[in-house]
């Protein structure tokens, strides 16, 4: 095998076994996508890698550099700048710390190879703040481990060595669900240590093909992927900000940042040269971070990512949203909602207290005191949501020494239309102008069962009819849901609308709901239609008119 | 006279045609990513292709900037030529384009390259590179276009946030509408800034919204209205604001592929350079 002995690792090697990995992991990062769990489930530890990497061999591949040094250099560059996601700075790092191990070689030896693959490691162990076993950082000292072992033995050859790594990082990810509690509940391996793992195994394939005798010694297998992402539990607090950034700056130190940084937030990353720092952490207060870090140079690439958002949009229950945001005008918001659907609609509109209750089940004083006490603003919206709420609503305003603001919402499109116009910047005269121009233009259709004959607004009804009301007002009475709004549609005018908003009650079965929304359809193409789940009791339907 | 300088902008500046030969601007295109596939934005798939292909393709595409090393070899290319160059592009808030173009200029020895991070995005930066047009001298030009990049504004109206929020450039929170309820947000981009401007539930009272706003900025030096798959709504904005200011000129322009890639179809842009 001597010609296999006499194969060094130099810079069209190094460049093509680059191009081996873009070519694997770009096959295979949907699968790395999958199996994000950490983090943030975010699933685009794949995407991320591969756009990292695809940074990293940009320059590479329009170098014909013979050094390996130099294409390591330009591959830690390129990647720096493209950096994405926590992984994908850890693989910038990585690549740094391979550059900075070949500096100066024309040609690598098997064990010089594998001396870079632990530099590699080594030093993106030192970029990450608390470096968290069972990662892409324990892949890659696994993979380097292995690698050194390869190197050590008589017969070591280049190919060999990198076998060595991706066999060593292979094992290594298998053995992550037992390091990392997440990964094992959620029954997967390290997104971004089977990232890795692909990477050293596209280098392999890559030098196979060029060394075809070798081509027998090393499998590389896919391994089997369990099953994608799982529901995690919101960690107290939330997740904070995903802050990330480079700074632009002369001599700057990444350890003196590093450690203003970590005093801010978690998952910290600060990385870089003297010139280019990359910065990442999960944080409460993004503004400090990025206050602090202005302090140093020119910020680039400021990107700031609410995780809390991401983790439930994931999770598809959505909620929050400008909840958690400050209020700069200092202003919140309570309202009566009855309703699964409808309390998670109004919560996530930025409703800061929820009183539950409604049309049969009419909250007391005492009940709206206690959740505008609960808000954490001096200044109050209260919205009733509903006719019979408003006295009761209205003898809260001298009750408490906090500001209230009584905006008298008849009906849940009107509080739905109230919250969208509140803008947290505006004060507090200018919110409730918009907010009160708002609930007026909105209009609401009711749909229920009469509970007793009556004769009202001219039409007879009997119990159990099925009923409509427009604004509150009895307009139309029938034995088909479908019907009585079509009815009522039509005596609104539909061409003076473009949106139709169906909450759906708790009553109604899916073929009455489906009925409804074609039968709309069919009789006013003109009207957008949106369906809600709103989960109120009484009311089968509560259509928003706009 | 002839200028002696070269002016180059970035295909996110939406530059059209027209003013790309009148005024002799060179563009260098960022890149549209379906899966595996690259395109380059405007030279290999323009704007039809482009929504035609996000409306068929199950992933969303992804984009990335030029690379420095692109960046060098319009300098070098242009340095046979000209004494120097002024280069706007998209906001570095917003893609590594302004970056790249920085970095790719420092590799150009003995060739001038004023590199102008324009804070925004869209025709307000195809406006600033009409304004640098207009002068004879590089450093007359960069005097004028410095200070009017405070001036830049987009107002955005999006169908849906989703291709925002996936390009990870906005969350829904950021945007006010962490909710299930579909509403529009209306966007503003002004001063290295997406902040939200409004929220409403109906495309046509965002559309008013966005008008107000506007109006509420007046007056203003250029002006256009952008949109992806929108064009009667576009022309539409445009007659109303013709009426409303006589004698103006209200361009109508189409957002190209990368832009497209993170509004989606169906957006709206009301944009401009405040006076």
């Amino acid at each position: 095998m001597v010609a296999t002995k006499t194969l060094g690792v130099d810079g069209p090697l190094f460049k093509r076994a680059l191009l081996g990995s873009l070519t694997w992991l770009g096959a295979n990062h949907e699968e790395v996508n999958r199996l994000n769990v950490f983090p943030v489930p975010d699933g685009d530890t794949g995407t991320n890698m591969l756009l990292t990497l695809q940074s990293a061999v940009e320059d590479v591949k329009e170098s014909n550099a013979a050094e390996v040094s130099k294409i390591a250099k330009l591959a830690s560059h390129g990647s720096l700048m493209g950096a994405r996601g926590n992984s994908g700075v850890i693989l910038s790092q990585i690549f740094r710390g391979f550059a900075r191990a070949v500096e100066g070689k024309s040609s690598l030896t098997p064990a010089e190879l594998a001396a870079a693959f632990e530099e590699a490691a080594n030093a993106a162990y030192r970029a990450v703040n608390k470096p968290t076993e069972g990662t892409i950082l324990t892949v890659a000292r696994e993979a380097g481990r292995a690698a050194a072992t390869a190197a050590s033995t008589p017969d070591a050859t280049v190919p060999r060595v990198i076998a060595g790594a991706a066999a060593g990082a292979r094992a290594a990810v298998q053995k992550t669900p037992s390091q990392l509690q997440i990964l094992r509940d959620a029954g997967v391996v390290d997104a971004g240590g089977f990232g890795l793992q692909l990477i050293l195994e596209g280098m392999l394939k890559t030098i196979e093909e060029s060394d075809p005798a070798f081509a027998a010694l090393a499998e590389s297998k896919k391994p089997v992927i369990p099953a994608a992402q799982v529901a995690l539990d919101l960690p107290e607090g939330g997740w904070g900000y995903c802050t990330e950034f480079l700074i632009e700056g002369a001599n700057l130190d990444t350890e003196l940042i590093r450690g203003q940084i970590e005093a801010l937030g978690n998952s910290v990353l600060v990385v870089g040269e003297p010139e280019l720092v990359k910065v990442h952490v999960h944080t409460d207060d993004p503004t400090r971070v990025i206050n602090l870090a202005g302090g140093y140079g020119k910020l680039l690439k400021l990107n700031v990512g609410d995780m809390s958002t991401q983790h439930r949009r994931i999770l598809e229950t959505e909620g929050g949203g400008q909840g958690a945001a400050h209020r700069p005008n200092g202003i919140g918001i309570a309202a009566v909602v009855a309703g699964r659907g409808l309390v998670d609609i109004f919560r996530g509109l930025g409703v800061d207290a929820i009183i539950e209750g409604g049309q049969t089940m009419n909250p007391s004083t005492q009940d709206m005191l206690t959740a505008i006490e609960s808000v954490p603003y001096d200044e109050v919206i209260l919205l009733p949501n509903n006719g019979n709420v408003i006295a009761a609503a209205k003898q809260v305003v001298g009750l408490t020494k906090k500001k209230v603001h009584l905006v008298e919402t008849h009906s849940v499109p009107q509080g739905v239309s109230a919250v969208v116009a509140f803008r947290p910047e505006r004060p507090a005269a200018e919110n409730l102008r918009a907010i009160r121009a708002e609930a007026e233009r909105v209009q609401t259709i009711e749909v229920t069962h009469a509970v007793r004959d009556t004769r009202s607004n001219g039409v007879k009804v009997r119990k159990g009819d099925v009923i409509g009301l427009i604004n509150a007002k009895l307009e139309f009475a029938g034995d088909d849901y479908a019907e009585v709004v079509k009815q009522a549609l039509g005596k609104l005018g539909p061409d003076s609308y473009e949106l139709v908003t169906v909450y759906r009650g708790e009553q109604a079965t899916d073929a009455e709901m489906s009925k409804l929304e074609s039968e709309i359809r069919s009789h006013y193409p003109g009207l957008e239609v949106e369906v809600q789940q709103g989960g109120q009791q009484h009311y089968p339907f509560i259509l928003s008119v706009e | 006279m002839k200028r002696s300088f070269a002016v180059v902008t970035d295909s996110t500046a939406d530059l059209p045609r027209e003013w790309r030969e009148r005024y002799g601007i060179e563009v260098v295109p960022l890149k549209v990513l379906f899966g595996k596939e690259t395109f380059r934005d405007g030279v290999d798939m323009n704007n039809e292709e482009f929504f035609r292909r996000l409306a068929a393709s199950t992933t969303l595409p992804t984009t990335s900037a030029p690379s420095p090393g692109e960046f060098a070899d319009v300098y070098r290319r242009l340095a046979r030529d000209h004494d120097g160059c002024i280069s706007i592009h998209i906001g570095a808030q917003l893609s590594a384009t302004a970056e790249a173009a920085r970095v790719g200029a420092s590799s150009v020895d003995g060739f001038k390259v004023e590199v102008v991070d324009s804070q925004t995005v869209s025709m307000p930066v195809a406006f600033l590179c009409r304004v640098a047009a207009e002068y004879e001298t590089l450093e007359a030009a960069t005097a004028a276009v410095r200070p009017r990049v405070p001036k830049t504004r987009v107002l955005a109206l999006l169908d849906t946030l989703r291709y925002l929020e996936m390009g990870g450039r906005l969350s829904r929170a950021q945007a006010m509408i962490g909710t299930m309820l579909d509403l529009k947000p209306l966007l503003l981009v002004a001063n290295a800034e997406i902040k939200p401007v409004d929220r409403v539930r109906t495309r046509s009272r965002a559309i008013s919204r966005m008008v107000d706003y506007f109006k509420g900025d007046l007056p203003v030096e250029h002006m256009a209205v952008m949109h992806a798959q929108a064009a009667d709504e576009a022309e539409q904005i445009a007659d109303a604001l013709r009426r409303d200011l006589p004698g103006r000129e209200v361009t109508v322009g189409q957002i190209g592929c990368v832009l497209g890639t993170h509004t989606g179809p169906k957006a709206l842009g009301l944009v401009y350079l405040k006076s």
